[in-house]
């Protein structure tokens, strides 16, 4: 064996047990960094129903996955658990246009496990990703309660049916003067019974959504005149 | 061909072949699913399922073409029959038997979950059977002829159990996502830089003995170095996957540091294909088609794996491209040419000497399959990195929701089913020309042990 095929397959072994020593390290500090104390039954349930109905094969998770539906690391914390709840109930109710998840008829046990697994995914130090998005920094000059419940509003998906400046959803009606159309009392009845303002209303309910929520929501969408 | 039992060869490559082009179908498929929000299928064959199968098709059509050609290879190297063709055809019903159960299993949520690895436990252990099966008849065939083992062979047979043994890792299931996906990686990272690598190098080495000519001595020398290299860097660099996933800071660094030597080696390999393609004056076989597949390979590894890879393995660029549909232009792009392209190259080289057809004047359906496959693909993978570039832009800069970004990047999923479409059709007609090339003309006796002629210049 010439010289320099020696060296190579020295340096070749040395970095495979560096990877096993390294290995034998991440395994160590992931414990603390994934919060692996807080890995519940229920937990572990939902871990086994997300892979039970294959969600890995459309969502990411971590980033790894497939591309056809969101991210889900962080969508506990972006979404809420109300949020979460109804829409593993009824996917349809929450996103009524575009592309479709399957309704898998889950039980309210099943959504527990479900919810409590996402809320465990969400705390895992993921080093910092996904990055903050640089568009949903602060605009200088709004007015905090207008901030917050214009971040409601992208929370909550409502551009997926709702447009805003031509950019949003096409099956509900456009919200960039809403302001000057509607009050606030009539906007915080939309959000909690839709059916009200309209029978033939099918945009969902949001009644389930924090008060504050709701407030700062509506605040927004009336300053938009 | 020289030996009854490398027939089990054609049976595994004509397999592959048919599952290659029922991966495209699904690939059609999940594209339009893309494309339009409603899906008629929903309820049927909902994305998740017809993104398993497509996924799944892939990873098995490549596998049994490798297995087929190491049968194929391992025959010609050691100047034997295989040690039992009987096994190697109970290996293949076993592996089809997975597959049929695993796709089936997909449509009625039977299923494990992690991408790639949604086989059931069950299946996965059947897999394991035929795994250990195959390493037991290549061994053996070598055990018996250790005396005319090569470095090429004894490389292939390594492969080939990392190979097996990575795979054990993706069968636990885990507590912990992190650890979970951690393992993983061993099974994913650690084939396609690791496992597929070694077999890939050994193959395309002699694949290169034989088609140009080239002394195994120089040839050996390279693959070795090249191998060494492949594992130096593509071990620690399964690092790049540990940036986000619940694992320490540390590799962002060692990650990035060694993920971004991975294409050297593949640079080597490109180089070295060429060199040695221009350097072979005087072919021992002409074999146009299978050449123009193995050096176009050579190209499409390096780029696709390569400078593909390179360019989002940095943490600062794949902090913002992880999980985006970059990631697929890449995941096409280095399969297709490290392995789609391989498998292609060896099954011209090798279907043509089992039926003991000519291949001097590659078809006029090869050569259009060829060139329609490689543009089209080309452009599949440029579709889907605009795609990814816009969602990059759109949805982690600026912040716009998912399903609202999805809807910017409709006009690239449609190139995306366009180029789609013209790939589909050169999957029929390289299926076409690969099996017109297989049909036996009637296996005789074994055809007497001739080396070929020496060449001047050796």
């Amino acid at each position: 064996m010439p010289r320099t095929h020696k060296i190579l397959w020295i340096a070749t072994l040395f970095s495979a047990f560096a990877f096993l020593g390294m290995t034998v390290d991440s395994l160590h500090r992931m414990s603390a960094r994934t919060h692996a104390d807080q890995l519940s039954a229920q937990v572990v349930e939902g871990k086994r129903l997300w892979q039970h109905y294959d969600c890995n094969d459309c969502h990411t998770i971590l980033g790894i996955g497939a591309y056809y539906a969101p991210d889900v690391t962080k969508s506990f914390a972006q979404r809420g658990e109300p949020w979460l709840r109804k829409f593993l109930q009824n996917p349809a109710a929450m996103y009524p246009a575009g592309r479709q998840m399957p309704n898998y008829h889950l039980s309210g046990a099943q959504i527990d496990s479900l919810v409590a697994y996402l809320g465990w995914v969400s705390r895992i130090d993921t080093n910092g990703w996904p990055p903050a998005p640089e568009g949903m920094a602060p605009a200088q000059g709004a007015a905090s309660a207008e901030l917050a419940g214009s971040k409601v509003y992208l929370a909550q998906g409502c551009n997926a049916c709702h447009s805003m400046q031509g950019s949003g959803g096409a099956l509900a009606p456009d919200l960039t003067h809403v302001g000057s159309r509607r009050s606030k009392a009539w906007i915080l009845q939309q959000l909690d019974d839709p059916r009200r303002n309209n029978v033939q209303s099918i945009m969902p309910s949001f009644g389930q959504l924090a008060t504050g929520d709701k407030q700062q929501l509506a605040d927004y969408l009336v300053s938009l005149k | 061909m020289r030996y009854k039992s490398q027939t089990i060869a054609r049976e595994y490559l004509v397999a592959a072949l048919l599952l290659f082009l029922l991966q495209v179908v699904f690939g059609l498929l999940n594209i339009t699913k893309y494309i339009w929000g409603y899906d008629p299928l929903l309820n049927i064959i909902p994305f998740n399922v017809s993104r398993a199968i497509h996924i799944n098709l892939l990873v098995f059509w490549l596998l049994l073409a490798l297995m087929g050609a190491t049968y194929y290879m391992v025959a010609d190297e050691l100047k034997t029959e295989i040690y039992s063709a009987k096994l190697g055809r109970v290996q293949l019903g076993i592996l089809l038997a997975s597959g049929v159960a695993a796709i089936v299993g997909y449509l009625f949520q039977w299923n494990f979950g992690m991408p790639f690895l949604e086989q059931p436990t069950v299946v996965k252990l059947a897999i394991v059977v035929a795994a250990l099966i195959f390493l037991a008849n290549i061994g053996l065939t070598m055990f018996k002829n250790h005396h005319t083992l090569t470095r090429m062979t004894a490389t292939l047979l390594g492969g080939m159990v990392m190979l097996a043994v990575m795979f054990l890792f993706g069968i636990p299931f885990m507590d912990n996502l992190s650890t979970q996906y951690y393992y993983w990686w061993w099974v994913i990272h650690l084939w396609v830089e690791g496992a597929w690598e070694l077999i890939a190098a050994s193959l395309v080495g002699w694949a290169l003995i034989k088609v140009t000519g080239v002394s195994r001595q120089r040839i050996e020398g390279w693959v070795f170095a090249e191998v060494c290299l492949v594992l130096l860097t593509g071990v620690i660099g399964t690092g790049h996957h540990y940036y986000w996933i619940g694992t320490p800071r540390y590799w962002l660094w060692w990650g990035a540091i060694f993920s971004a030597a991975e294409p050297i080696p593949i640079l080597m390999m490109l180089v070295d294909t060429v060199r040695h393609m221009l350097g072979a004056r005087t072919l021992r076989t002409v074999n146009t088609l299978g050449l123009a597949w193995l050096g176009a390979s050579a190209f499409v590894h390096f780029m696709g794996a390569g400078v593909w890879g390179f360019g989002q393995t940095l943490p600062q660029i794949n902090r913002w491209t992880h999980g985006t549909q970059i990631t697929a232009s890449h995941g096409h792009f280095a399969f297709w040419g490290a392995y789609g392209m391989l498998a292609i190259a060896l099954m011209y080289i090798i279907l043509p000497e089992l039926s003991g057809q000519s291949t001097e004047h590659g078809s006029k359906v090869g050569f259009t399959a060829f060139v329609s496959m490689n543009f089209s693909m080309i452009f599949m993978v440029m579709a889907l990195l605009i795609a990814g570039i816009v969602q990059v832009y759109f949805q982690r800069v600026l912040g716009m929701e998912y399903l609202q970004t999805q809807g910017h990047m409709r006009l690239w999923y449609e190139v995306v089913l366009v180029a789609g479409s013209v790939f589909f059709v050169g999957t029929l007609l390289v299926l076409w020309d690969l099996l017109r090339l297989a049909r036996t003309l009637p296996v005789g006796e074994p055809i007497p042990e001739t080396e070929p002629e020496a060449i001047p210049g050796d």
